[in-house]
């Protein structure tokens, strides 16, 4: 059948190469040397400025990571990671640590400008509030109104500007870096660190607290609610550095706060490391809601080169009536290794976990989540896509459990896989533990390719193959998309588009 | 405008002959019923004249408006403006009606070199169409087809053909699964489409669809053959003594 | 930290590796078999499978199987009365073979003892997996059972039924089954006994073309036996296989099904029913490949959960990639009635091909609130409308089965269940 020949040549040339963000940026940089060591740790500790409680924790933690292995349950692939033949930090050298946008080297700027961070939060980058609404209009079919983004990037192993701390401090909001978190709110620090995800919880885990460099501090007080969506822009540059971020962001009773990270990094031939830890705290009747685009670069059209990316993320519903949730589009790396997770500890408390996973050409993804059941009257709610082309494997991977005190623990998991080509793989495992009689779970999942009557149906209205394919795979991920912060769904469906484009037609 | 000439196809999948030899001629402003007993090709001719991939013509040809359509795909009949009714249309999860409606008149007007609807006239064209369908706005915000009745599948079908404008619709057994006063709405629907420049293709396998959308010719098809072409009294004939007599004659 | 301890070895993993070198000089087999029995305990001697090993992540048997009886030949089964009247019946009594049976047309008997003594058997005790326990236990100790041929064209007007029964001490059987090309049959295995036993028991089912049997795995072993089971099948060609697993006994129960379609046009089809009740733990854990092009499946489950029983269900359809067309569908329904028990599922997709339809659903559930209060509300009080609606659950899976003998003989057997445990 010619149509299958087709789908197997346009397969074949598969455009991962065209990887939007592969610039690289030359910038003097400031490097440790290579390896890890305790020596290591201490020359990153003390370039941060580290108070010695810290560079304690690191060392612990350094300590307890080489007595580990590295997970194997997964189904991702790869050659062994020589962790001696890495840089553990790199900082450009303008920029010892975050300042104001005046002082933010002028190359830095171009980065974001060029990484396609949408037209409206350069300017906010910039420090200019856009108000023609007109314009925001024909962006998009939606009609919103402009929520303003305070925006903390992330170059390498440092953290290169925060905007709108003035304001948000104004509402009593902490947005900065860990870095500067570590200096200026140490007992805030302290009390949350590793509270959520701690230092022995599992070898990547345990490697970014010994290694850390930098990343983005949330602090929303009592009562508050976050005046404007957070967002951290990560980029890695430099070659064979990893980047090891760290983020901690606590809602205190009543609190609200919505955040947003995104990742690019250049394209190059070698495999880079990113092993990120995410904690997330929710108080009390607070809520966190934290989406993540997620673009690394995928590595090229023969599998060479692209982000391993190994990373924890957890969020813990502390206090009753809490709720975290967690949306993910997940369209880079080579390897994703992701499980963003919630702990249902307070009564009454809920988790989310929205997810899309696409995966082409070589790329490898093992991504889901775990939803554990503790207090009572808790709820979970699980929406996974996956879709896997070229020759990919795309698994989803999750966990579910209520225990014995979890009284009316309600859970209802979706998943569903789409296949486009006879070349990539879609895996479902999910793990459903009940250990209370009044626990309800519901889990579903189906795994197909687009159907041939539905592409019949919709070029017969006159849309040609390549938009019908995009129409029926943006239906097929609409319940996640909607979960999004409107000002990034449009650049997400988009996204979705560019990393599927050369798979289906 | 539609010429089918000796036409010949199997499916794909097995290389079983379905349509063995079909001639027809359907002119501009006509209405011509298919009719048939199940089983003799009536919704393979009309995935065949909308390009589905999973038949193959092994011989003859198909001529619309004078031109061969057989190397064109779906998506590039459509735009010529050939329409297919479906008997069963397609749910399309996640994709609001109003949005498939936009995308598929906005790729039929860049095909023809024409600009992109405004907003303002796209809605006034949708409202009015539905109006005169008796449907609800409400029910086009909802994703294409998903959860529809029957009725308001057929429904829908017609308000896609009203708003797409198309040269040659055919109609694959609209009729079926529609009460009586959805079956007069959708046909009130289809006659407001009769014009000297359009053809229509009505396809049912009973007579009842025909006493509402008059047809100016009926054909008969019977194992992939056209076996028999007459005037609406043909029609009325068949309901009442049945397919075997115009078989027998054939035979 | 670069020291590697060795584990010190269970008592169960001591007994057994003892036990190998006592049996040693009574088990059948020619050089070929022992080989495969000395292969066979090695894997044993590595060590019994703990969580960390994937297909056993809820069921530590290193850890749940803490003793290990020693054999008694001395010990006598009690006979049993098969589920559907005049089936024909192939018993294996304290792990021993029956030397004479009723002949049954089309039917071809031999004893497994023999099949061993004269090595025949030796490419049926395939390779084992790592995480293949079952498989090496009863390859090791393997001693008796049946190797039975149903001819092409044969057509069982009664049911097969093969009786497993123990007397407490150990009993490793193996039945081994071919069923001819446009053969049709049902075959009951039936696991039962009195002791506190270790069973191993394997079933191997060959398909041919067009074949069609229905199997139907009876296991009631008593609360003190620990149970582990293989089932494993080859689908032919267009052939169809229709397996009815109902555990309602045991201790420790590990029901693992293997299932691979072979020819295309082939179906499968399972229907499981766990009743757990007491103290125990039961795992079913199915496998299936689907290799070839145009097969279908479904599997559904159902559980009941009382007492502080554990339960697993873990099923894994494997497409490959030239599986295209497949189409499979996985359901596994609990319920679960008691704050003590427990019940962990895990259903798995693993998916090359991309023209499949394949899906799976899960729910763990108590019993319908609005279902009860129906019941209720006609007058029934609240204990027998529970009863009612949770024996509903499950004869649900088994009225599926449409052939009248069969779905008798199924709900006494679940009757029987109820009276003890209801």
């Amino acid at each position: 059948m010619p149509a299958v020949q087709e789908t197997i040549d346009r397969v074949r040339k598969i455009d991962v190469d065209q990887y939007k963000y592969g610039f690289q940026t030359e910038i003097a940089m400031d490097k440790a040397p290579k390896g890890l060591s305790e020596d290591i740790i201490r020359f990153i500790s003390a370039k941060k400025d580290e108070p010695s409680w810290m560079l304690e924790w690191r060392l612990e933690a350094y300590r307890r990571w080489v007595t580990l292995d590295e997970p194997k349950w997964a189904r991702v692939h790869y050659p062994k990671i020589d962790f001696q033949d890495l840089y553990y930090y790199a900082a450009p050298k303008s920029t010892p640590g975050p300042t104001s946008l005046s002082d933010v080297d002028p190359e830095l700027l171009k980065v974001y400008e060029k990484l396609g961070i949408p037209l409206r939060e350069q300017e906010i980058l910039a420090g200019v509030q856009k108000t023609d609404a007109s314009e925001l209009e024909e962006a998009s079919d939606n009609v919103y109104k402009s929520g303003r983004v305070a925006v903390d990037a992330v170059f390498d192993s440092v953290s290169v500007v925060t905007t709108f701390k003035k304001e948000l401090a104004q509402a009593g909001v902490i947005f900065c870096s860990i870095s500067e978190a570590i200096r200026e709110h140490p007992e805030l620090v302290k009390k949350y660190l590793g509270s959520v995800v701690p230092t022995s919880d599992n070898f990547y885990a345990t490697l970014n607290s010994a290694v850390f460099t930098d990343g983005s501090f949330v602090f929303v007080p009592k009562g508050v609610r976050c005046p404007m969506e957070l967002s951290t822009y990560f980029r890695m540059n430099e070659k064979n550095t990893g980047q090891f971020e760290r983020t901690l962001i606590i809602a205190e009773e009543g609190a609200y706060v919505s955040y947003l990270e995104g990742c690019t990094a250049p394209q190059r031939d070698e495999n880079q490391l990113h092993a990120a830890v995410v904690e997330l705290i929710a108080l009390d009747d607070a809520e966190i809601k934290y989406s993540t685009v997620q673009n690394w670069y995928p590595g090229d059209a023969e599998g060479k080169g692209g982000i391993y990316n190994f990373v924890t993320k957890r969020g813990d519903c502390r206090g009753h009536r809490s709720k975290i949730s967690w949306t993910q589009v997940e369209t880079g790396s080579a390897i994703t290794w992701k499980y963003p997770s919630c702990i249902l500890r307070g009564d009454d408390s809920s988790g989310e976990f929205y997810s899309i996973a696409v995966s082409n050409g070589y790329q490898q993804v093992d991504s889901g989540t775990k939803m554990i059941h503790l207090g009572r009257n808790t709820s979970s709610r699980i929406i996974s896509k996956g879709i896997a082309a070229g020759f990919s494997q795309n698994t989803y991977r999750g966990q579910v459990s209520a225990h014995r005190k979890a009284t009316n623990a309600r859970n209802f998991t979706n998943c569903d896989s789409l296949l486009i080509g006879d070349q990539c793989g879609a895996h479902t495992v999910p793990y459903m533990e009940a250990k209370n009689s009044t626990a309800q779970f519901e889990h579903e999942a189906t795994t197909s390719k687009i159907s041939e009557d539905q592409k019949f149906y919709v070029m017969q209205r006159g849309i040609p193959e390549e938009e019908a394919i995009a129409l029926i795979v943006n239906g097929f991920v609409k319940d996640v998309i909607q979960q999004l912060p409107m000002e990034f769904a449009v650049e997400a469906q988009k996204l979705i588009g560019i990393s599927l484009e050369g798979s289906v037609g | 405008m539609l010429e089918i000439k000796n036409l010949h196809a199997r499916i794909v999948d097995d290389g079983t002959e379905i349509i063995r030899g079909l001639n027809l001629t359907v002119r501009a402003g006509e209405v011509a019923a298919i009719m048939g007993p199940n089983g003799s090709g009536k919704s393979t001719l009309s995935y065949i004249l909308a390009g589905r991939e999973d038949y193959e013509v092994t011989e003859g040809d198909i001529l619309y408006n004078g031109q061969s359509i057989l190397e064109m795909d779906p998506a590039e009949r459509a735009t010529a403006g050939i329409f297919l009714a479906f008997q069963y249309p397609m749910e399309i999860p996640g994709v609001a009606t109003m949005e498939f409606l936009k995308v598929a008149m906005n790729e039929q007007r860049k095909a023809r070199g024409q600009e992109p609807l405004k907003i303002p006239e796209f809605l006034k064209r949708v409202k009015e169409a539905a109006a005169s369908l008796n449907m609800d706005m409400t029910m086009l915000k909802r994703p294409l087809n998903v959860g529809f009745s029957g009725g308001e599948k057929k429904r829908a079908e017609i308000l896609q053909m009203k708003l797409l404008e198309p040269k040659l619709c055919v109609l694959d057994e609209t009729d079926s699964g529609l009460d009586i006063d959805a079956l007069k709405i959708v046909a009130d629907g289809v006659n407001t489409l009769r014009s000297p420049d359009r053809a229509i293709v009505v396809i049912t396998h009973y007579q009842r669809l025909l006493q509402y959308i008059v047809p100016d010719t009926v054909h008969v098809l019977y194992r992939g053959q056209v076996i028999k072409s007459g005037d609406k009294s043909l029609a009325l004939d068949l309901e009442a003594n049945g397919y075997a007599g115009v078989i027998g004659q054939a035979a | 930290m670069n020291m590697h301890a060795t584990p010190q070895r269970t008592l169960a993993e001591t007994a057994l590796i003892d036990a190998f070198g006592e049996r040693l000089s009574l088990l059948p087999g020619d050089g070929a078999v022992m080989l495969k029995r000395d292969d066979a305990i090695e894997a044993i001697k590595s060590g019994l499978p703990t969580r960390r090993i994937e297909s056993w992540h809820y069921t530590d048997l290193r850890r749940l199987l803490t003793s290990v009886p020693d054999f008694d030949p001395a010990a006598v089964a009690k006979a049993i009365a098969p589920i559907v009247e005049g089936s024909s019946v192939l018993p294996v009594l304290n792990g021993v073979s029956s030397a004479k049976w009723a002949a049954v047309e089309g039917v071809t008997v031999q004893r497994l003892s023999e099949k061993l003594t004269d090595g025949s058997i030796a490419p049926g005790l395939d390779s084992y997996g790592s995480d293949d326990a079952i498989g090496a236990l009863n390859t090791a100790f393997v001693a008796d059972g049946y190797f039975i041929d149903i001819a092409d064209g044969a057509q069982l007007d009664k049911p097969l039924e093969l009786q497993n029964l123990q007397a407490g001490g150990q009993t490793h059987v193996r039945l081994a089954i071919r069923v001819g090309a446009g053969a049709n049959a049902v075959i009951v295995e039936r696991q039962a006994g009195e002791g506190a036993a270790l069973v191993s028991s394997v079933s191997q089912l060959l398909l041919g073309e067009g074949a069609e049997v229905t199997w139907l795995v009876v296991q009631e072993q008593p609360d003190t036996a620990t149970h582990l089971a293989q089932f494993k099948a080859h689908l032919g060609k267009n052939s169809k296989l229709t397996l009815f697993v109902m555990n309602a006994g045991g201790k420790l129960v590990r029901q693992e099904v293997v299932v691979k379609t072979t020819g295309e046009g082939a179906d499968f089809t399972l229907r499981g029913i766990n009743l757990l009740a007491g103290d125990t733990h039961t795992d079913v854990t199915m496998v299936l490949d689907h290799a070839v092009p145009h097969t279908a499946s479904t599997e559904v489950i159902r559980n009941v959960v009382t007492g502080r029983a554990r339960g697993v269900f873990q099923g894994r359809i494997n497409v490959h990639q030239y599986a295209q067309k497949t189409n499979a569908k996985m359901a596994c329904n609990t319920l679960l009635l008691s704050d003590d028990g427990e019940f962990s599922t895990k259903p798995e997709l693993e998916i090359f091909a991309d023209d499949v339809v394949c899906g799976h659903g899960a729910t763990v559930t108590e019993i319908d609130h609005s279902h009860l209060f129906y019941l209720m509300a006609r007058g029934i009080d609240e204990k027998t409308a529970r009863g009612l609606l949770v024996k509903a659950f499950v004869a649900e899976v088994i009225e599926e089965l449409d052939d009248e003998a069969i779905v008798e003989a199924l709900e006494a057997r679940l009757d029987n269940w109820f009276v003890a445990h209801g």
